[in-house]
This record gives structure tokens, sequence and C-alpha cells, in this order.
């Protein structure tokens, strides 16, 4: 007998509908081989957070893609015009004031939307924190989470291919709009795909709160020292710092290459070898 | 003359020449060669159980390296046979061998524990355990890419090695960040 079918002791013989239900459920976790259980990484709280988090970031966006766009162009002109070391120019020392006017203006536009943004980051951060923790840090042996990672295909040699982090090269928003795309269909992805989403976003959130947090103090530095362009006539290391720290977060880094595929998994079909000592 | 001052001596040779006529045989263990695993395999078994089990890890080397010179899918049949052979003969238990089938011959990392979770078990020492799947790693490519040609599945080994790197990276923190 199917241990399926094993009558419960103690239990009453089922009627017919309710034998017929029990059958049905029996066949059809015989034929599903035993599903494994759903991990529960992305309820509703936290896809709302992921979701908004990609707006806000988007508006952070919008406001400082043309302050950047000018701060580069700016940048470009000062070392084309060999302005590096040659200080005492006054050319070059206008130049170097209107990047630093332009750093300021940066550092303002943050200024203004980094409370939001780093309330939406913390939300996101801490939900997913408690989910990865709880699902995959207590529930799961290591053992337990690399079969998670493989899942059905990864067994027969196919991959899902999620694009791992650090290698995205997109802007923060389209990568939040791609994950809340990921993870918000259920059925489209499988566990293992979920989990390196999740820990992929929450690397991101940690990330990001280190961003806003150094933005944050260089604000003040900022401010501390009064006018930023009167005081500072060239662009600091930590200012360039803060810069690529903006633009790797925000918009991608722009020497990223997309990572390469790997070749197409040979679907393995039934022809490949199973050894008796497989696990 | 004492009868014993001739009989000693007499004894003491026909002793020394009972030695000569049947010398204790050493084992003859030449480790395999060639591109043939089968007749690898073959010699391996004949010299293994005639007295050379000691030199068992020897043995399973040299099979790898002449699995390595002639890639075939059909090599994880000859190992695994290899190796439930040595269980039968007793050279090996199961547990150990089916840790050294799948280290080489499955893209599941045996490196991974299975029993204690993995905030407490993995995170305190994930430095190591990931060292320990990079050379799992190294083995998992002489396995199925060098020995049976699966290129697919050791992309796939390497690839789950970069996933669990990036997803414990992640939980450890998540683990530490009560």
């Amino acid at each position: 007998m199917h241990p399926l079918h094993r009558p419960i002791p103690g239990q009453h013989p089922p009627r017919l509908p309710a034998l017929a239900c029990a059958c049905l459920l029996a066949w059809s976790a015989a034929a599903g081989a035993a599903p494994a259980p759903t991990l529960r990484l992305f309820p509703t709280a936290v896809l709302e957070e992921i979701k908004q988090t990609g707006n806000v970031a988007q508006e952070l966006e919008s406001g400082l893609q043309p302050v950047i766009a000018r701060l580069d162009q700016q940048q470009r002109l000062y070392l084309d015009s060999k302005c590096d070391g040659a200080e005492a120019d006054a050319g070059c020392d206008q130049l170097a004031r209107q990047l630093a006017t332009t750093y300021l203006e940066m550092l303002q536009v943050m200024e203004v939307r980094l409370p939001e943004m780093e309330q939406a980051v913390n939300h996101t951060r801490k939900g997913l924190e408690k989910r990865l923790r709880r699902e995959l840090g207590q529930k799961k042996t290591a053992w337990d989470l690399q079969e998670t990672l493989l899942g059905k295909a990864g067994r027969r040699g196919a991959t899902h291919k999620p694009r791992l982090r650090g290698r995205s090269g997109m802007r923060l928003s389209d990568r939040f709009r791609q994950y809340y795309n990921l993870v918000a269909r259920p059925g489209q992805q499988g566990n293992g795909s979920l989990a390196v989403v999740a820990a992929d976003i929450y690397l991101d959130m940690e990330e990001a709160s280190e961003l806003i947090a150094r933005t944050r103090e260089e604000i003040s530095r900022a401010t501390l020292m009064g006018e930023l362009n009167q005081s500072m006539g060239v662009i600091t290391p930590q200012m360039h710092q803060v810069v690529a720290g903006v633009k790797s977060i925000l918009f991608g880094e722009a020497g990223d290459a997309p990572p390469a595929d790997a070749a197409p998994a040979r679907a393995a079909g039934s022809d490949r070898y199973l050894s008796p000592l497989q696990l | 003359m004492h009868p014993l001052r001739t009989f000693v001596p007499l004894l003491a040779l026909l002793g020394l020449g009972a030695c000569q006529s049947d010398p204790p045989k050493a084992p003859l263990c030449r480790l395999p060669t060639g591109n043939d695993l089968a007749a690898a395999v073959s010699q391996a078994q004949s010299d293994l159980a005639s007295g050379c089990a000691s030199r068992y890890e020897d043995y399973f080397g040299a099979l790898l390296r002449i699995g390595a010179g002639n890639p075939d899918p059909d090599n994880a049949r000859r190992f695994s046979g290899f190796l439930e052979w040595s269980v039968d003969q007793g050279l090996i238990n199961r547990r150990q061998a089916q840790t050294r089938y799948n280290r080489y011959f499955n893209v599941k990392y045996m490196t991974l524990g299975r029993q204690y979770n993995v905030c407490s078990d993995t995170c305190p020492r994930r430095p190591e355990v990931l060292a320990a799947m990079r050379r799992e790693l190294g083995d998992k490519k002489l396995g199925l890419m060098d020995i049976l040609g699966d290129r697919a599945r050791y992309q796939r080994a390497d690839r789950l090695y970069q996933e669990t790197e990036l997803v414990l990276e992640a939980t450890c923190s998540a683990c530490g960040a009560r």
C-alpha cells in the first residue's frame, strides 16, 4: 500500500467524494514527487517595499542625472585642458570652481532626496534581512541551501542563470523594476533563483545604506566648510569617491560588461548514467 | 663427537634451504598506466585484491589520471563500478565511496554540511567552507570536464559555487544582524 493511502488510526473510512479527493491528492503528490517547500522570501510587504524603493531610486536618478552629466563634462574639460597640477592658471582655477559648484549641487540634490531613499532602503533591507535569516539561515542546512539553489532543473544539468550581483551594469531603478518583475510572478522562478535575487537585493541595500551614510558625512563636511566652491579649488579624492559611488550604485558601472552567459547547458537526457552512489 | 654438534648445523642448513625454496611473496603493486580506463580498473582491482590495498589512494589517483586522458561519459559507470567493488572488498565504506564519487562526478558539493543550520554552523566558518568548495570545484573540473567531458555540468557546478558564495554572504550578514 502506498504510504499516502494508509488510514490514519481512529479515523472512519472516508466517504466517496472524500476518497476521490484523497486519491487525487495522493496522485498529484506522487506525480509531483514531493515538491520542495516554497521559500517565503518575498511576502507582499517586502514586494511593496521593493517597488517603493525602485520608485524612490528613479526620482533620485532623475534629479541627479543632469547634474552628474555636467560634472562629467567639466571633469573631462579639466583633464583635457591639462589643469591637473596647474591650479595657478586662472582658466584652470575657474574650471575647478565650476567643478566644485556642480559637486555641491549634486550633494544638495541628494540631501533633499536622501531621507526618503534612506527610509525605503532601510525598510527593504530590514524586511529581507528577517526573511533571509529565517528562511535560509535558520531553516536550512548548507546542504539544503545548495539543493534549493540547484532546484530540479539544476539536478538535470540545466541552469536558471540569474544574473549575479555587481555585474548588472544597470540603473538602480531598472534593477529594482527587474527584481520586482522577477519575484512578483509566482511560479516563474524556482526557489533557487529567488534565493539569489533576495541575496542580491539585500546586498545592494547594504551597499546603498553605506553610500547614503558616506554621502551624508560628505554633505556635513562640505556644509561645515561653508561655501564649498570658495574653500576648495579642486575636486578632491573624497569627492571622486562619492561621485564614483553614486554613479556605480545608481547608474551601474559603465565599464561593466554583461556576464558571459554559460554555454547552453546540454539538457541531460535519460541516457546520462546515474550511479547508485549519486546523491 | 657429540651427535648434537653435527645435527644442529644440519638442521640450520635444512631450515635455510626451506627459506630459499619458499620466499615470502612481496605483492607487485604496479600502478596502471595507459589510456584504457576499463583495463586500468581491472588491473587495479586485481592488484588491490592481491595485497596492494595499502596503496588504494595511489591506485585511485592513477585511475583519475587515466580517465582524464580519455574523456568519455561512460567513465562515470567505470568509476562507480570501481568504487562499489571497493566497498564490497571492504577497502572503503559506502559513505566514503559516495563522498568520493560525488566529489568528482556530481554538481553538488560534498563539503557542505547537513546537520546544523546555516546561521549556527556555516556562517562562523564561511571562509573555510568556501575555500573547501573551491578545492572541490577543482576536483569537479577533473571529474566532470576532464574525465566525463561534461562541460555543461561543470559550468553548473561553477555557477553553484558563485551562487552559494553570494547567498551565504547575504544570509550570514542577516544572521549576524539581530
